[in-house]
């Protein structure tokens, strides 16, 4: 599970976070929404650990461990995914290259031997099909010439592989038509288990008809000002987040 | 500096100094026709005169030798045959037929000199030399835009052998030539090195040059090869610095290339603490396409130096420029192109690209494209890039669980794969790949 406590921080002189608090238990599926700029993509980050920020208090707890003093590749390995609102495109590496050095990470911290190169391609296969990803675009370079619904299904289809306890869907949905949606979505539903806990971060209410939560957050000026069932997030598509924001302020 | 007389005298380095008394010592034994012996003290004037360039001189700005070059290594005496028939090959599985010059001397014995295809000599230079070979000694001048390189003078007065391939026309050859440049001594050791490689028209052949020691020992390469290619002729060129890291290492490649011609050279520097690896180029011929590109890596101290001038000197032909370098510590990277067009020289097509990969605070990088351009119907470009690697790709793959030392090696080897990739022959990739996946190994632990 993850618990964040009253976490605080910044980037450059401005303070993005002010005094968040979130527990995700196991299994659960969290939807934070709130208005440009309250922090949506900050949080992701900084549970990634991207250094740009910096956590000025509080504390983040995944199954128990505080994660803010680990690196970014160890978070992965204890089990936290983030799929990224803007995949990024690496020119010269491989895909396949790229994904079997993660999955052996991955497997290096369980203490496990390298991934068997038939294993690996069956695993690949199989991952790949369930998404619609054609082997052709796994013989390109990271992300290279995808389009944005291709970098999202493939997001997705490395969070299928990597088997993340807790993960973070950064706008997943952005960018998507309708058919790339259900996919991406059918991607995610695949893998809600009652030990993986996911928190999904959307402008839109449309995504949590496919990937239906069991909270919605509102986060507005750094903080969660509001949380309630799903049907929170219908109340915000029809109203707005206009009230939530005063009451922050 | 200046007497109390008012003359001036010629303020000498130790190493000029070495130069200067080796050259009337050894003369009488170096190989050669009177017309060579000629040709070699026209070369030593010319050195004598200018001594070791240095920073003043313009095409030696960022290489100062005078202030680099501290001692002159006694030359190399006869190596071992044992030692250097136990070094590994440099480039395993690239079936190439393997010519071993040692301390300076094509060594026959340890050379696969056997079954040559029909059309194919390979001989000595020092033999060429002696009779006075009028093909190789027309080889020997250096072509306009070597004429005043030093390196080269001092190349041409000491040279004591090296290989003579000779390609007929239309015979394509089906093995690489490998050279194998070994200083075998545990002490440091000088060696001066022509190769001559005539290409006729229509021929094809793969030309790999290495240069490596039997022990680490800060010896002193100075190697100088010259191609010419007939019309439509086809070579590719690669070569492997493998020098000690103590070493200093002098290349230069001449190049002369016919019509409708391919020529494509690819250098590595990965060894040397002193590297300078110089190439000039002609287009003679119309219609011909030249591919002239590098990898560099350095850590430590470590300087190298790239120099590379193209001369379009013929109308339609293409040339691709691409060198990349990736240096760490206190090192530091010189890469000077220039690409120069005439008048003539229309519809010219001419791209040079260089990047520098700075890993550390201390690295440095240099960098000086230039285009020379008179024609007015050309498409020709440069472009130089130097940055540190891309804080949001690795932090991608730091987010996939990939540690940061291989999200680095991932990153490095696409970014010199771009370089890389375009070399033809598959076995020296895979070997430039393993080459560079030790050196990042090395560097982390």
């Amino acid at each position: 599970m993850l618990e964040i406590k009253n976490l605080h921080a910044r980037i450059d002189d401005r303070e993005i976070l002010k005094g968040l608090d979130l527990t995700v238990n196991p299994g659960e599926v969290h939807a934070i929404m709130g208005p440009n700029g309250a922090g949506k993509s900050t949080l992701s980050y900084i549970l990634a650990g991207k250094d740009d920020y910096e956590v000025t208090e509080g504390e983040v707890l995944l199954n128990g461990v505080n994660i803010l003093e680990m690196e970014p590749n160890e978070r992965a390995t204890a089990g936290l995914f983030l799929a990224f609102q803007y995949p990024i495109e690496i020119p010269g590496v491989a895909s396949m290259t790229f994904l079997r050095a993660a999955l052996n990470a991955h497997r290096k911290a369980r203490g496990e031997g390298d991934i068997t190169t038939p294993d690996f391609m069956r695993l690949i296969k199989d991952t790949a099909a369930k998404l619609n990803i054609s082997p052709e675009m796994l013989k390109r370079p990271v992300n290279v010439g995808f389009s944005g619904g291709e970098k999202k299904r493939n997001e997705v289809m490395q969070m299928a592989l990597l088997q993340p306890s807790f993960a973070i869907l950064d706008e997943t949905d952005s960018g998507l038509d309708i058919d790339a949606l259900k996919v991406v979505a059918d991607g995610v539903n695949a893998l809600r288990s009652p030990d993986r806990s996911f928190v999904v971060i959307t402008h839109y209410q449309r995504l949590l008809n496919y990937i239906v939560p069991d909270f919605v957050h509102v986060l507005s000026a750094g903080r969660i000002v509001a949380s309630g069932g799903k049907e929170l997030a219908l109340d915000l598509e029809k109203n707005g987040y206009a009230g939530y924001v005063q009451d922050a302020a | 500096m200046t007497d109390t007389m008012g003359t001036t005298t010629v303020l000498r380095t130790p190493a000029e100094e070495a130069l200067l008394k080796r050259y009337p010592a050894e003369k009488a034994s170096l190989p050669g026709a009177p017309a060579v012996a000629d040709l070699r003290d026209g070369a030593f004037a010319a050195f004598e005169k200018a001594g070791l360039p240095h920073r003043r001189v313009e095409a030696w700005k960022y290489t100062d030798l005078r202030a680099n070059l501290r001692t002159i290594a006694a030359p190399a005496g006869p190596p071992d045959h044992e030692r250097v028939r136990a070094l590994p090959p440099a480039v395993p599985g690239d079936g190439a037929r393997r010519l071993v010059v040692a301390n300076g001397r094509l060594v026959p014995e340890l050379s696969d000199l056997g079954g040559l295809e029909e059309g194919v000599t390979i001989g000595s230079l020092a033999e060429a030399l002696t009779h006075a070979d009028a093909e190789v000694l027309a080889a020997l001048r250096p072509i306009p835009e070597a004429a005043d390189n030093i390196a080269l003078s001092v190349n041409t007065a000491f040279m004591t052998d090296g290989v003579v391939v000779r390609v007929a026309d239309d015979v394509a050859l089906a093995r690489p030539i490998e050279i194998t440049h070994v200083i075998d001594g545990e002490t440091a050791a000088a060696t001066a090195v022509r190769n001559v490689f005539l290409i006729g028209n229509g021929a094809s052949a793969t030309l790999i040059e290495t240069t490596e020691a039997t022990y680490a020992a800060a010896h002193q390469t100075n190697i100088v090869s010259v191609v010419t290619l007939g019309d439509e002729a086809q070579v590719d060129h690669i070569r492997l610095q493998l020098d000690p890291l103590e070493a200093v290492s002098l290349t230069t490649l001449t190049v002369e290339i016919g019509a409708k011609a391919r020529f494509e050279t690819f250098n590595a520097a990965l060894g040397a603490a002193l590297a300078r690896a110089q190439v000039y180029a002609r287009f003679n011929g119309a219609g011909s396409t030249g591919a002239f590109r590098g990898a560099t890596l350095l850590s430590g101290r470590r300087h190298a130096d790239t120099t590379l001038v193209v001369t379009h000197d013929a109308e339609g032909c293409e040339s691709r420029e691409l060198y990349k370098a990736v240096i760490d510590d206190e090192a530091k990277s010189v890469f000077q192109g220039r690409i120069n067009v005439p008048a003539h020289a229309q519809k010219t097509d001419a791209r040079m690209m260089t990047a520098s990969l700075l890993l550390s605070e201390g690295a440095e990088a240099y960098a000086k494209p230039e285009l020379e351009i008179f024609a007015d119907d050309v498409q020709c470009g440069h472009g130089a890039t130097c940055g540190a690697l891309d804080d949001d790709l690795l932090f991608y793959m730091l987010a996939r669980g990939i540690p940061k030392s291989e999200a680095e090696k991932l990153l490095i080897i696409a970014y010199l794969g771009e370089a890389i990739d375009e070399v033809h022959n598959e076995a020296v990739r895979d070997m430039l790949i393993h080459r560079i996946e030790d050196w990042l190994e090395k560097r982390v632990g």
